[in-house]
């Protein structure tokens, strides 16, 4: 019987433990992401070119539920630039090939890694502040539409 | 008169209502780039939310009997970012012969593992309800051959089959190239034997890197690829022989208007597929589909 007592605060200590650890991987998916891919550099850092081509790429293929520029309004909430920011490109490369499936972020492995690598450099220069449309804080694709 | 009159009135409000509410409910396009494959499937599925239209139709030679042209209309949802559901209705028109619709199928795919991998597995399963006129060729099983589709549509479309189609996709991307194997099996629930098929793609984008600026005959809108596909036999007689084969060439195409273009000229391996089968296809997603529909049905937006 004492064992049991004792046993609870234990129990209840490992609970809060991995639910915290939870709600820290849904509010920043790509902390799973591996220590290689998030070693990874972006072969496109700071060109030009690749911003504006990664801007096209996030109006063709992300605004549709993510809102132009990022910022809400559509089926995903708004991006947070400040999320994104303390990403590596390498964490965000990851991201967008892998989703995040079981919450409603596809996976982005049909583009080469070429225009993901484009889509990053245009995240690393996102800066959206929270508009009235934005339905969440949360980091991209971390809602389910569902 | 009056009765004519009241119906027309009737369909006239409905044909306007319902364009309305494709405005109202459906505002988004996307662009999902699209593998250009017919048969094969990748890995890659409709994103969560989405829904895609496509058209796809078949023209075969046909040798004994009247050339045909075939074809599927597409209406595919992604359910959840693991979860695609689609429904095909089918049809074909023979020369010498009739038009008919063929069918009904209802498709799901599933992903398995929540990650990419170099090999990224999805399971397909399929119910088909379709008659024995029907001439697609999305799958080549058993021993599918030219000579099933000689036969009068009179005879065939009074042989209704419910079938059970079962896929192992198998899917890589390396490079910029995707490479993709699937392997059929084929169920019809009146019968006892399980036939099997193939098909195995490859496609590539002709650019990697995308334009700074917003471009419609530029390299990164087009990909290209081979895809070879035909039937294995049945379980007790499997394998390669007394069954047809075909390669085709893929070119695909993405408007920036958010539509996509493919065809693919195919031919046949051996004497019992088709000579020449031409595949074309368009397609269109309508990325907000499903908030559109929550939106109509007083859900959260």
């Amino acid at each position: 019987m004492r064992s049991t007592a004792r046993g609870i605060p234990v129990a209840g200590l490992f609970l809060a433990v991995t639910a915290a650890g939870a709600v820290a991987a849904e509010k920043q998916p790509w902390r799973r992401a591996p220590a290689e891919a998030h070693a990874k550099t972006n072969p496109y850092d700071a060109q030009p070119d690749a911003v504006r081509a990664g801007r096209k790429l996030f109006a063709r293929h992300c605004a549709s539920c993510h809102g132009d520029q990022g910022r809400g309004g559509g089926e995903a909430p708004h991006v947070d630039a400040d999320l994104v920011r303390d990403a590596t490109p390498g964490d965000l490369f990851w991201f967008l090939t892998n989703g995040n499936l079981r919450h409603g972020m596809p996976s982005w492995s049909r583009l080469p890694d070429q225009r993901r690598w484009q889509l990053v450099a245009f995240l690393k220069t996102l800066d959206t502040s929270p508009s009235p449309h934005a339905t969440s804080a949360g980091a991209a694709g971390e809602s389910a539409p569902d | 008169m009056k009765l004519k009159l009241k119906f027309t009135f009737i369909f006239k409000f409905a044909q306007a209502a319902a364009a309305a509410f494709l405005v109202w409910a459906i505002p988004a396009t996307a662009r999902a780039q699209d593998r250009p494959y017919f048969v094969t499937y990748s890995h890659d599925l409709e994103e969560p939310g989405a829904l895609e239209v496509a058209v796809s139709p078949v023209l075969a030679s046909q040798r004994g009997a009247g050339d045909f042209l075939a074809g599927w209309t597409e209406l595919e949802y992604g359910a959840k970012g693991w979860w695609t559901s689609a429904l095909y209705l089918s049809g074909q028109s023979t020369r010498h012969d009739s038009t008919l619709f063929t069918g009904v199928r209802w498709e799901n795919r599933f992903r398995p593992l929540m990650h990419e991998h170099r090999v990224n597995p999805v399971l397909y399963v399929e119910l088909e309800r379709i008659n024995g006129a029907d001439k697609i060729m999305r799958g080549i099983v058993g021993h599918d051959g030219e000579a099933d589709h000689a036969e009068p549509n009179a005879i065939t479309r009074g042989e209704m089959k419910k079938e059970l189609e079962t896929k192992l996709i198998l899917s890589s991307n390396v490079r910029g190239w995707n490479l993709s194997e699937n392997l059929i099996a084929e169920k019809n629930f009146a019968e006892k034997e399980w036939e099997f098929g193939f098909a195995i793609g490859l496609s590539r984008p002709l650019a990697l890197a995308a334009r700074p600026d917003e471009c419609t005959l530029c390299p990164e809108n087009f990909s290209a690829g081979l895809e070879l596909y035909g039937g294995l036999g049945t379980h007790e007689a499997f394998g390669l022989r007394d069954t047809s084969h075909y390669l085709g060439l893929l070119l695909g195409w993405d408007l920036p208007s958010g539509m996509g273009l493919k065809v693919s000229p195919a031919f046949g391996l051996n004497d019992r597929s088709h000579r020449f089968v031409l595949r074309w296809g368009m397609s269109y997603e309508f990325a907000g589909f499903g908030r559109g529909l929550r939106r109509a049905f007083g859900g959260r937006h």
